[in-house]
């Protein structure tokens, strides 16, 4: 497609001077680079086309390329020839002969002297001369001057400007995605001051609406979800990262920084919380948790997914063709690949992610109001905190007078019951070998984020032999199991035994034949480090066997006592006492649990004289039953402000970031890109042949980061600029705007692409300034329409001798339906809402609940926080060709389908925006249906409608209202669709009738499309 | 405005570069697809593709291992796994015992090819069928294998091969489109998650995805006129909106505005078409008898056999239907007899249902899943139960139909049902004689994209010509 337009063009304007990099080097990167380019491996005959030297110099006695000599230049010999087997590129390999457009370009170019020239965007951007000009009076900036200078050689002139209201919708769909509102119009409309327009941009610019705009081509290209997108595809929680893009957007932070924070924010020195979630972004690519991959098959993935989303996404070059080999087109090795690589490869991840949740390193993410409250809360723990301990003093002589009392009265027995699920006395339950105590299903029921306590006395009599479970009974049974194995207390706690299990034992092991108390605490956080074991009260050490909790267990089997783990580990020896407990109790409560003697025992040993355990036995009974009223409500306020705080803090969202191991990971070139063959080892740095890491950046991914929108880098201003292009013109600069290697378009209007770079950079890398200067010249506020003239000579519109016309993307035909209804929500950032979607979407793909759609202000946010689930993405988004985010997109594309047509005329969505829309129109419209339909009409395309539309839809409604007054139940059923309210004070019939018509307006070709 | 209507403006590009061909693929216009194709005359016009996903067990159903007998119980040698990788389910085990297929197999046909007892129904048609023993791949789980064998690639962000079908083919029908997927669960509505991308366009327009028939709700998303709003109300309405939109295109002149209009139009008539279609009540009792009861209710894989003879006789390129829950770690005595009952019966149907209609030489069936199952079991081993883990090196696909020989069976394994001893197919092979089946040469069926040239096969790919008829 590069290669036909740049060698078409030229054909097309003949005028056009030969030039190596727009005309000749397309040509030979995609038919001769592949065999004869970077790629030593695969280089033919040692011949190569990719520089100058070698493509000019003799070899084996014949010259490739002779400047101003086309026939005695081998290559030009042989791509004409007609000798199938003297041809290039082989026919025998499948090759299609070059055209004799692209033949006589090199001929041209040979009989030329053959020029050469580096690779265009490989050479940094220098601020263009500006052109001289006939119609100098078109020219607002100097992107008019170069637009003007291209279109003048072509004998075109410029289409006059947009009439103002075309241009008011246009600018405010392209600034903030949403449609200018009527007053917006008139007032736009009625500003005859000079700079009207620029105070439209603005103001717009200035709007929330425009960093929400900005941030959904950002989450594409970042490839942001809510979903981790393999296989069961669980959920994961980066919104964090997308309020502080939008965040940023808002405040027109340098595009430097915007691109340091998000690359290595996390290394910055003394790096802020909001520093640390912008390095989110390359937290963002796919997580694999399918049970049985191989971690570091997954890991490495991940990596290379940071180093093709960065070199696509700044650098506009497909590093991931370096990376099982050189790269065939363009001059990168794969050693550059790796060397990249090196930059991403050292975070502290795993390959086999939790397939729930935030997968480490994650941070706790809390927005102002979160911190507001947390400290609140913290100030009454403290507080509470406080008072408790202001009455200790009190606490120890109230319990000394209790305990003198204990002394006569009867004996007293008490244990810990809070939190308490399961107590089972069985009194000395002798178990043989084959019995089996069962307690049913119904209790000590936990899952992977429960916490717990198993705690019985025991006289095992055997060293192997199961203490209590609720698993299927044999060793690798789901669920949990507490047992003694080789004398040893051991855990397991288990999904699949093989992959997602967690197993932990005491280092030494237990006695046989002496009762012993034991005890086993989990906190609920699906990690070793959780678990604690206890004999007799005292924490044993533990050795943790295997540590990969990452999925939910369901134990399917009831509560056992002496069984578990199979018929092989039956108890042998007694059992008695077993309790379970919902929650993880404290190593101090756990240490009283042994204890034999009753309260009225213990209270009767001296104070001084009683052990730890028994002191705390005292002291827990007493605050538990007999405190005075104001202990014990001191404690309970203490117990509640602490719970509460706790509550609150889990509460948090959390948003997974970058970090780095202490020691770093080692980077080996992969061979073949594999991950299990390593070659030779690298260190971090950047492309060979791209400028290189100054000394005084740090050797890791900050140096690289600011290499990125270092000055001296010649790519990332133009590739962004190319974007911002692009989402206004719909097509860059560069059309292919994820390549700008030799395989990429050459730029037809290279000096406004360079000016543009330049003036980004000089600006100080100024996103809303870069912008402006955009939307405010003379080529953005051209008019659209299309002459038989201008689509016969230039159908793409690539030399801009009229405005964009583009259907809206897929986010803003939405945004924009709420918007004209009056049911947008328009509320800033937190978590994603899920929005309509045809019912039962989730399930016939997975199974499980499903999609559980919001209610009330859920279903009305803007489109960028709908939530995306990645393996099965909203199927609205797609149909208008949203990216899935499955990997990082940054070309925009447009089709045009009937799945369309059906999505708008069909979807409750748009259903109840056209309900709401004839709402308005009958309230807020005037009295008669002219005045209604004009509105509804202003309210979509900021226009009055031609006498012609309003006649046809006059008629629709005509007709439509007289056959929903036949049929007053239709006219209800027809306006049901969409959880708001229906205005009931309406007549159904005449809003049936409005409905339709809103709804044919939503329709319309204008309606959805930017002109 | 009558020069504006014209052809060429409906096929050619436009001022955004998305031109029409949405016409012509989405939708299949008769002519659409790229110019030149196919490559040669194709023995095939359509594929009916029955993915098996999750992954079957080659072993109980059509690679007959009578030696595993002799060697149950037994560790699987080293010789045999020869270091090869297995997946984190069962690397960790401490043993790999051989476990045989608790189900027989024998010889059916004239051809002799091995058939489960548990697939009575094929079985009887196994003269028509071309068995691949041989078949294999490099992934080890679902998610990159089955990505895999529809986009050649492990990693999502492919096209899939009914998009690159689609998109190089075109459809045979203006009124349906040329790609359409459908979903059956196993019963109890269990086993691995499918996901969108393996029906998906990948860096091709999303115009060239597959489009899901749907047995919940609307067939097709979206199809169906809201309450209250009758087909004649829709028509009015489209004469407005048209009406409208061609007073915008005469004004702008916008190519693009056509292609609307058309779009619109074709949505009024797959609203028409599209429950044609589905609406079974007009077939024939002998056909349910043929497909068996199940075909009575909507969703099933019977149901969806059923659909997709009559997306066959409709035009539709290409027809996947993808069935769930083969993947049988554990409990496979259990389990698998259920897959099969599910599906055996409806695709023999649809092979001979095809073959009545004389459809069945120009329409290409597959049947299999994405991977195979290990020799040893995986998890608790008892007399009445085991379970197979993922097997990448051999699993049995079946052909049958146009461009295929019959009563073949190509490759073999050796005794362990572990390694391929004869005629290895990659899928990569399998994908280019798909291709070839449809008159497409695999290498120049192509798309640039990140500037290099993208095919379905990767750099890889071998017609499988002695399968080939």
């Amino acid at each position: 497609m590069t290669r036909s337009f740049s060698t078409l063009l030229l054909a097309a304007w003949p005028g056009l001077a030969l030039d190596f990099n727009r005309n000749v080097r397309p040509i030979l990167s995609d038919r001769c680079f592949s065999c004869h380019g970077p790629d030593t491996a695969s280089r033919q005959a040692g011949l190569r086309l990719d520089q100058e030297e070698s493509a000019k110099a003799a070899l084996r006695g014949k010259r490739p390329i002779v400047p101003g000599d086309p026939e005695g230049s081998e290559v030009y010999r042989r791509i004409a020839s007609d000798n199938k087997a003297q041809r290039m590129p082989p026919a025998y390999a499948g090759h299609e002969k070059l055209s004799a457009a692209e033949i006589g370009v090199l001929r041209r170019w040979i009989a030329e002297g053959a020029p050469w020239q580096g690779h265009w965007a490989f050479l940094a951007p220098v601020r263009p001369n500006i052109p001289p000009l006939k119609n100098t009076a078109w020219v607002r900036s100097p992107i008019d001057a170069y637009v003007l200078n291209k279109l003048e050689r072509e004998g075109l002139s410029p289409s006059p400007e947009a009439p103002k209201d075309t241009l008011l919708r246009r600018v405010t769909l392209d600034l903030t995605g949403l449609p200018p509102t009527p007053a917006q119009v008139n007032a736009f409309v009625n500003d005859a001051s000079p700079d009207a327009y620029e105070k439209v941009v603005d103001r717009l610019l200035a709007s929330p609406r425009y960093a929400e705009r900005m941030a959904i081509r950002w989450l594409e290209a970042a490839r942001y979800a809510d979903t981790n997108g393999y296989q069961s595809d669980g959920q994961r929680d980066m919104y964090r990262w997308r309020d502080w893009v939008i965040d940023a957007f808002h405040r027109n932070m340098p595009f430097d920084r915007f691109t340091i924070e998000q690359i290595a924010g996390d290394l910055l020195p003394n790096a802020t919380l909001d520093q640390k979630i912008a390095s989110a972004f390359h937290r963002n690519h796919r997580t694999n948790a399918e049970g049985g991959i191989v971690e570091e098959e997954f890991r490495v993935e991940y990596v290379a997914d940071r180093v093709e989303t960065t070199a696509t996404v700044w650098l506009g070059l497909t590093m991931g063709c370096a990376r099982c080999h050189d790269h065939k087109y363009d001059p990168f090795t794969q050693k550059d690949f790796y060397r990249l690589f090196a930059s991403f490869n050292n975070v502290p991840e795993r390959g086999l992610v939790y397939n729930f949740g935030n997968e480490e390193p994650f941070l706790k993410a809390p927005t102002p109001e979160h911190t507001r409250k947390l400290a609140e809360l913290d100030r009454r723990v403290r507080e509470a905190g406080q008072r408790w301990a202001s009455l200790q003093d009190r606490l120890d002589k109230e319990q000394a007078r209790w305990e003198k009392g204990l002394r006569k009265a009867g004996e007293l027995e008490w244990t810990i019951s809070g939190g308490r699920v399961l107590h089972l006395p069985l009194g000395e339950a002798r178990f043989d070998g084959e019995r089996v105590v069962e307690a049913g299903y119904d209790v000590a029921k936990f899952d992977y984020q429960d916490p717990f306590t198993l705690a019985a006395w025991i006289k095992p009599e055997s060293p192997n032999g199961a203490i209590v479970s609720r698993a299927e009974d044999y060793f690798e049974g789901e669920g949990y199991t507490w047992f003694l194995m080789d004398g040893k207390l051991r855990l397991h706690i288990t999904r699949r035994f093989t992959d997602i299990s967690l197993r932990i034992e005491t280092v030494k092991p237990i006695l046989l034949n002496q009762w012993q108390h034991v005890g086993v605490t989990y906190d609920g956080y699906r990690k070793g480090a959780g678990v604690k074991m206890y004999v007799n009260g005292e924490r044993q050490e533990l050795k943790i066997l295997f540590d990969e909790l990452t999925y939910p267990y369901a134990p399917k089997e009831p509560f056992r006592v002496g069984a578990g783990a199979g018929p092989k580990h039956r108890f042998r020896g007694l059992i008695e006492d077993v309790r379970a407990y919902n929650i993880a109790l404290s190593p101090e409560q756990v240490s009283v649990l042994p204890l034999p003697e009753t309260v009225t025992e213990l209270a009767r040993i001296p104070a001084n004289a009683r052990s730890k355990p028994q002191a705390g036995k005292l002291r827990f009974c007493f605050l538990d039953r007999f405190a005075s009223e104001e202990i014990r409500s001191a404690l309970r306020d203490l117990e509640q402000a602490r719970k509460e705080r706790k509550k609150y803090f889990e509460s948090i969202p959390t948003v997974m970031v970058m970090a780095e191991n202490a020691t770093p990971r080692d980077t080996f070139v992969l061979k073949r890109g594999a991950y299990d063959q390593p070659g030779e080892k690298v260190m971090p740095a950047v492309p060979a042949v791209l400028p290189q890491l100054k000394r005084e950046w740090p050797d890791n991914r900050l140096g690289l980061a600011r290499w990125l929108v270092d000055r001296s880098n010649p790519l990332t201003a133009r590739v962004t600029v190319n974007r911002f292009w692009q989402m206004l013109f719909g097509t860059g600069l560069v059309k292919t705007a994820e390549d700008f290697g030799s395989q990429g378009e050459w730029p037809l209007q290279a000096d406004l692409l360079d000016w543009l770079a330049v003036e980004f950079m000089d600006s100080g890398w100024n996103v809303k300034g870069i912008l402006k200067t955009i939307v405010t010249s003379s080529t953005y506020r051209q008019s659209s329409r299309l002459t038989p003239e201008l689509l016969a000579k230039d159908p793409e519109n690539r030399l801009l001798a009229r405005g964009p016309r583009l259907r809206l993307s897929a986010e803003m035909i939405r945004d924009q339906a709420l918007a004209i209804s009056g049911l947008l929500v328009e509320k800033v950032g937190g978590p994603s809402v899920k929005p309509y979607q045809p019912p039962g979407l989730w399930q016939e793909l997975a199974g499980g609940s499903g999609y559980k759609q919001d209610k009330g202000e859920g279903l009305y946010r803007r489109s960028l926080y709908t939530y995306w689930k990645r393996t099965v993405a909203p199927p609205a988004m797609i149909t208008f060709d949203s990216p899935t985010r499955e990997n990082c997109i940054v070309r925009e594309t447009r089709t045009n389908t009937p799945l369309q047509a059906l999505n708008l005329m069909n979807d409750v969505t748009y259903l109840e925006a056209s309900r709401k829309l004839a709402e308005r129109m009958m309230i807020e419209g005037g009295g008669d249906p002219g005045e209604r339909i004009r509105y509804a009409f202003r309210l979509a395309l900021a226009r009055e409608p031609r006498e012609r539309e309003a006649q046809v839809l006059g008629r629709v409604w005509e007709q439509l209202r007289s056959r929903y007054r036949r049929d007053r139940d239709a006219a209800v059923k027809y306006l049901s669709p969409g959880e708001s309210a229906r205005d009931e004070s309406l007549d159904p019939s005449e809003l049936a009738a409005y409905a339709s018509v809103a709804s044919l307006i939503l329709n319309l070709d204008e309606t959805v499309t930017k002109e | 405005m009558e020069r504006l209507m014209t052809r060429r403006y409906f096929f050619g590009r436009t001022a955004t570069g998305i031109g029409i061909p949405a016409l012509a693929s989405l939708l299949g216009a008769d002519n659409g697809g790229l110019p030149g194709l196919p490559h040669f005359p194709p023995k095939a016009r359509r594929i009916i593709w029955l993915f098996q996903s999750g992954g079957p067990s080659q072993m109980e159903l059509f690679d007959y291992k009578p030696r595993l007998k002799e060697f149950a119980g037994i560790d699987l040698p080293e010789s045999v796994r020869m270091g090869q990788r297995l997946t984190g389910m069962s690397a960790t085990q401490s043993s790999f015992p051989i476990v045989p297929s608790r189900f027989s197999l024998a010889r059916h046909g004239q051809s002799g090819a091995w058939v489960s007892e548990l697939l009575p129904q094929t079985a009887g048609i196994a003269d028509e069928l071309t068995f691949i023993k041989s078949m294999h791949t490099e992934a080890i789980n679902h998610d990159p294998a089955v990505t895999y064998i529809q986009t050649g690639a492990q990693i999502a962000g492919r096209p899939s091969i009914g998009a690159w079908l689609s998109y190089g083919l075109g459809g045979e029908t203006k009124d349906l489109p040329a790609f359409v997927v459908m979903i059956s669960p196993g019963q109890g509505g269990g086993g691995q998650p499918l996901y969108d991308r393996l029906w998906g366009s990948g860096f091709l327009p999303t115009r060239y995805q597959g489009v899901k028939f749907r047995s919940v709700g609307d067939p097709v998303l979206y199809l169906s006129n809201p309450a209250g709003f009758t087909s004649e109300d829709r028509r009015k309405y489209l004469d407005a909106l048209s009406e409208l939109n061609q007073s915008k295109l005469e004004e702008f002149g916008d190519p693009e505005i056509a292609t609307r209009i058309a779009q619109y139009e074709m949505a009024f008539r797959m609203q028409s078409s599209v429950p044609e279609l589905t609406d079974l009540s007009k077939e024939p009792a002998s056909i349910f008898e043929l497909y068996g009861p199940d075909a009575r209710k909507p969703g099933t894989f019977a149901a969806n056999c059923l659909l997709a003879r009559r997306l066959a006789e409709r035009g539709v390129r290409f027809i996947q239907l993808f069935h769930r829950d083969w993947d049988h770690h554990g409990q496979l005595p259990q389990n698998l007899p259920r897959r099969c009952k599910e599906t055996d019966q409806p695709a023999a149907a649809l092979i001979r249902d095809l073959k009545q209609r004389g459809m069945l030489d120009e329409t290409l069936v597959v049947w299999g899943g994405e991977f195979g199952r290990t020799a040893y079991c995986q998890g608790r081993l008892t007399d009445q139960e085991y379970g197979r883990d993922h097997h990448p090196r051999c699993f049995t696909m079946w052909m049958a139909g146009g461009g295929v020989k019959s009563g073949l069976t190509h490759g073999e394994t050796d005794d362990y049902c572990y390694n391929i001893v004869r005629d290895p197919v990659h899928i990569h092979d399998l994908q280019a004689t798909i291709l070839h089946c449809l008159g497409i040469d695999h290498t120049r069926l192509t798309y640039k994209y990140m500037g290099r040239n993208f095919r379905l096969t990767d750099i890889h790919g071998r017609v499988v010509k002695e399968v080939l008829a």
